[in-house]
């Protein structure tokens, strides 16, 4: 009885390494590709903020009356662009994660399944190559969550520049209406906030997790191969 | 077989005014092109004097403070070399514009001639799918006055990028040169639409 539950189990389990190896992949070349967007995006909160700095008529752009607008435009145009870009890797990311949410959910329900037939020595015994079912289950669950933890710290810098992006033209129709106070120190703050976004996105990879899900793919590879 | 037949006589056929109409299509289409790598190659350009320039005041505030003339020359004169290529870059995209202008003059002479022959109202049947032979002048226009602004952006840009401290400013420069704000988007679609009618693209 036990040892067929285990053996269900393991079957289960090297489904479950091996959804998490290929995902793992996904999210790590996913995550390369999003740092270069995230310096243009960088880049062109820069130029923006450059061209709200500058009194176009003080300078000798001045025989461009309409620089500043269509510029901005430009700019607004190509912070689109590159939003797009990103937000088709976010929703990459997504697939990724639920891809390892729904196999460790499904692993545990097998688990839950067979709780009557599993006892504690079943469970937590190990050989040299195979580590117990309570250990790859546990990884499991801990891999499952750093995805699940990190997916929305990713998309709130993107949801927070997206706001400031799209509020910023606003902003400024405000401070063409005088209120400056308030908007002026609205205006510092995201601005920075914006510029400094791809920073806080490098900030939020955490590598050291990500090399603990290597070190517990390394763990199991023995396990996954065997058959 | 016969369908190459036939458009190849289709092609061949095309004489006079669509013909000219055509090949001044295909030109735009090249030109637009040649602006583009232009514009890239003078961006980089431009970026690199601005760079230059950066370095070259916190050094040569060092050499005045040393009394090192020649340390003053050294560093600028990559920004002098620097700026030749610039201007010419700029050079060969004004004479960009200038064969542009000539294209807008060509468009006007076929529209002249087509107002000799069927008058006022113009020619009853289009030369192309549908448009009027007017609605190309008119687009050749649109975008002659777009590029011409965008140059003298470009010059005016040229004229101050060596001479301007300012970081912003220099940074409004260099997104100004990057994004060409006088050309918009929709240029491109216009583009289009022109090879479209004329055939150089497929319907």
């Amino acid at each position: 009885m036990s040892t067929l539950a285990v053996a269900t189990l393991h079957q289960a389990l090297r489904k479950s390494f091996a959804t998490l190896e290929s995902n793992q992949k996904v999210w790590k070349s996913v995550l390369a590709e999003c740092s270069p967007l995230m310096v243009s995006l960088g880049n062109l909160a820069e130029q923006s903020r450059a061209l709200s700095n500058v009194q176009i008529s003080n300078t000798p752009l001045r025989v461009f009356p309409d620089l500043e607008e269509r510029l901005r435009f430009k700019l607004l145009e190509a912070t689109d662009i590159v939003l797009g870009k990103l937000n088709e890797k976010m929703s990459s990311l997504q697939s990724a994660r639920d891809a390892i949410s729904n196999q460790v959910a499904a692993i545990l329900h097998l688990y839950e399944q067979n709780t009557h037939s599993l006892d504690l020595l079943a469970v937590t015994e190990r050989s040299t190559t195979t580590p117990s079912v309570a250990d790859m289950l546990e990884w499991l669950q801990d891999a499952e969550r750093h995805y699940r933890q990190q997916y929305p710290f990713l998309s709130s810098v993107l949801d927070v520049y997206v706001i400031f992006w799209y509020f910023f033209p606003l902003t400024l129709v405000f401070r063409f209406l005088r209120r400056k106070t308030l908007l002026q120190t609205l205006r510092a703050d995201d601005l920075s906030l914006l510029e400094s976004a791809p920073q806080r996105w490098n900030s939020l990879e955490s590598p050291s997790a990500e090399d603990h899900i290597t070190d517990t793919l390394c763990k199991v590879s023995f396990f996954v191969e065997s058959q | 077989v016969d369908e190459v037949r036939i458009t190849n006589r289709k092609s061949a056929a095309i004489t006079g005014s669509a013909r000219k109409i055509k090949d001044n299509a295909a030109d735009w289409h090249n030109m637009m092109l040649r602006w583009d790598r232009l514009n890239e190659d003078g961006f980089m350009a431009a970026a690199s004097i601005v760079n230059m320039r950066r370095s070259c005041s916190e050094r040569s505030a060092a050499a005045q403070q040393f009394f090192i003339a020649s340390t003053l020359f050294l560093t600028t004169a990559p920004c002098v070399k620097t700026s030749c290529v610039t201007s010419f870059l700029v050079s060969r995209q004004a004479a960009v514009v200038t064969k542009m202008d000539r294209l807008m003059t060509s468009q006007r002479g076929v529209e002249d001639l087509e107002a000799f022959q069927f008058g006022a109202e113009g020619r009853k049947t289009p030369l192309f799918h549908s448009w009027s032979t007017r609605e190309f002048g008119e687009i050749s226009q649109v975008l002659l006055d777009s590029f011409r602004r965008e140059l003298l952006l470009k010059q005016t840009i040229l004229q101050e990028v060596a001479h301007t401290v300012t970081s912003d400013l220099c940074m409004v420069f260099l997104s100004g040169w990057l994004h060409q704000p006088f050309i918009p988007t929709q240029s491109r679609l216009r583009l289009e639409a022109l090879l479209l009618e004329t055939g150089h693209r497929p319907l």
